[in-house]
């Protein structure tokens, strides 16, 4: 009987202890919102896999809170303004507009939270934020454009499909593609004007009524290459290909990757993708808010790279990591 | 007298106008690839369409429409992909879910008399969350289908079909509401709730059982555009059809519908359908960029309701 309530008196001191140091920790961990501009693409989760690898590393806290609908500035500010209530000892943040998320940025700067942002730009604020993370897009679409040029020898006319109105990431990807393309003076842009807007089935619609635009009576189509500067608008283009059974018959070259698109490059219906690499800007972005927080000076801007993969290079470990990154390794522990 | 013509032979006059302008403007929109092209770009909102009809000639509005399509891709897909059901067994899930979310917004605005609107507003948010949890929030790549047929261009073979099998089955589907709202009584009755609800209670009329099967006749639509959403992307899209009941919507009273309720007619909302398909096409093969078409339908959809409104202040 007395052993017994020694062994719970044991017991309980053991669990005391047990909570005790675990309360020390918690307040002594670094606590770091990430906040990405949605939840449901593989893009975000990516970032998030990267940020998590990065707080397991350094042994900090990662808060993950995303918009519900993309494309909700109100409500990213709405989350930003949180995390300043909360007391968070950093942001990671992607904005979604390059302009009304400035203030609510520059008011938990106020409050001594920094702010690291990451994937899209704010407009003249080199002063308030920490560091900038980001893959250049600009850089990424004259990439695209060189590449569409080489493939076609410098030849032909190509069709750029844009993505929406008003996107700042898309619209650089564009103007670089154009810069790079008007290099080539064999080739001709015959369309620039059309947008695949937000959905994959209106990607579509647009996709096919370029076919139809330029398809003569006798079925030669009037363009030999295309470029689409994001996921949703290359597999738009892909699926109205493939619909009219033209898939690898024009040199087609997309942005960013994901199983569908992985798939087309190994069949040879898409011949090249600009892949970006958001895993390390998750891990980019914690890494350098904690270096921040710990005192070290930061580079103002960090460039995450972009990647030109085809058939002949996707084989190779380096771009396989880039295309297929093993996500679960990351997200399923939390 | 006039405007009795105008209002039956509108949307019709409206759309041979469009395609008219259209046509010699660039001749290309008259081939056949370039019809067949847009009947089938009609047909995810046509279908749904069939059904909004149902619910405004009611006097109610479905919000929800363009969250059930990207639902019901969803629940093919994964049929399909995860449980390898038959193509068949997973259009008909697909259908399925959507009936039951129009059960549960038919349900809500009859037991508890809650608003159409804000149900389905509701609704909206609450489908498209449970779109995105089921596929874990990432497009499910089901690939080439028998499913992938029904909205695909004819191959050369087999041509004797004239249209592809999606758009025979929106025009089937078509005619058989459009019968039933002429000839039975329970279409008859669709109309008397959407005219006035206190009548039709007097009458004798069942107005809660009417309702209720318009919202699930709606959410079952709704599943079968979901179903076509599939059969078009070759993937169940949680993040599909975005804001695609505002096209419906837009079609039906392009078509005729009016939002007070008791009037509108299947055929009209196709039409009204296949006007914003030959917009946009138009638009495209001219090379005009997006906000062009925007204001163009804009334009149709107001000028619609203008006629709707004069009509109404004539008989008055």
């Amino acid at each position: 009987m007395r052993i017994f309530s020694l062994l719970l008196i044991a017991v309980f001191f053991l669990f005391a202890g047990f909570s005790c140091s675990k309360d020390n920790g918690e307040s002594d961990k670094l606590t770091i919102s990430v906040i990405p501009k949605g939840t449901t693409q593989e893009f975000w989760k990516s970032i998030h896999a990267g940020a998590v690898k990065a707080s397991q590393e350094l042994d900090v806290n990662i808060l993950w809170v995303g918009p519900e609908k993309e494309d909700d500035r109100q409500q990213q500010i709405t989350l930003i303004n949180n995390q300043i209530i909360g007391q968070v000892d950093g942001i990671v943040l992607a904005p979604l507009d390059d302009m009304a998320i400035r203030r609510p940025v520059k008011s938990a700067v106020d409050k001594n939270i920094p702010v690291v942002i990451v994937d899209s730009g704010l407009k003249d604020s080199e002063d308030v934020y920490t560091s900038f993370i980001a893959t250049d897009n600009f850089e990424g679409g004259k990439i695209a454009g060189r590449q569409l040029g080489e493939m076609l020898e410098g030849n032909g006319k190509v069709i750029l499909l844009r993505y929406n109105e008003g996107s700042a990431s898309t619209d650089k990807r564009e103007a670089g593609f154009m810069e790079a393309i008007a290099e080539f003076s064999g080739i001709e842009v015959v369309s620039d004007e059309q947008y695949a807007g937000v959905t994959k089935a209106t990607a579509q619609q647009a996709s096919e009524n370029l076919i139809l635009r330029f398809r003569d009576e006798q079925g030669t189509l009037g363009f030999d290459g295309i470029f689409c500067p994001n996921e949703s608008s290359t597999y738009g283009m892909l699926q109205a290909l493939q619909r009219n059974r033209l898939e690898g018959q024009v040199k087609f070259v997309g942005f960013d990757a994901s199983p569908a698109l992985i798939e087309g490059l190994e069949k040879g219906e898409i011949h090249g993708l600009v892949v970006q690499n958001p895993f390390n800007m998750g891990y980019l972005g914690v890494k350098t808010m904690v270096a921040h927080l710990n005192g070290q000076p930061v580079e103002k801007r960090i460039d995450t790279g972009v990647h030109f993969i085809t058939q002949e290079n996707m084989t190779q470990p380096d771009m396989q990591e880039l295309i297929k990154p093993d996500l679960d390794k990351w997200l399923k522990e939390n | 007298m006039n405007w009795k013509i105008l209002n039956k032979f509108g949307p019709f006059l409206a759309l041979l106008f469009v395609y008219v302008f259209f046509a010699l403007l660039d001749a290309k929109i008259t081939t056949f690839t370039a019809l067949e092209t847009m009947l089938l770009q009609t047909v995810i909102v046509g279908i749904s369409a069939i059904g909004m009809t149902l619910v405004i000639i009611a006097g109610g509005i479905d919000l929800a429409a363009g969250s059930i399509i990207a639902l019901g891709s969803v629940v093919v897909a994964l049929l399909l992909e995860s449980f390898q059901f038959s193509p068949l067994v997973a259009a008909l899930g697909g259908i399925g879910a959507g009936a039951l979310c129009g059960i549960f917004n038919g349900l809500l605005i009859t037991r508890l008399r809650l608003v159409p609107f804000i149900v389905t507003l509701g609704s909206l948010l609450i489908v498209r969350g449970v779109a995105k949890g089921l596929s874990g929030s990432i497009p499910i790549n089901v690939g080439h289908t028998p499913l992938s047929n029904l909205l695909a261009a004819l191959p050369a073979d087999q041509k004797w079909q004239l249209l592809p099998s999606g758009a025979w089955l929106m025009i089937i589907l078509a005619a058989l509401i459009a019968g039933m709202l002429r000839y039975t009584k329970l279409g008859r009755h669709i109309f008397a709730v959407g005219s006035n609800e206190q009548t039709a209670r007097l009458c004798g009329v069942a107005v809660e059982r009417v309702k209720l099967f318009v919202y699930t006749a709606a959410g079952a639509f709704s599943g079968i555009s979901g179903l076509m959403l599939m059969s078009y992307q070759e993937q169940g899209d949680p993040t599909g059809a975005i804001g695609l009941e505002l096209d419906v919507i837009a079609a039906v009273v392009i078509g005729g519908g009016s939002l007070n309720g008791g009037e509108g007619s299947i055929l009209g909302s196709i039409i009204g359908a296949v006007i914003m398909t030959v917009i946009r096409t138009g638009c495209q093969l001219n090379g005009w960029p997006p906000w062009v078409t925007q204001i163009v339908t804009g334009l149709v959809i107001v000028l619609a309701v203008l006629v709707d409104q004069l009509r109404h202040r004539q008989t008055a």
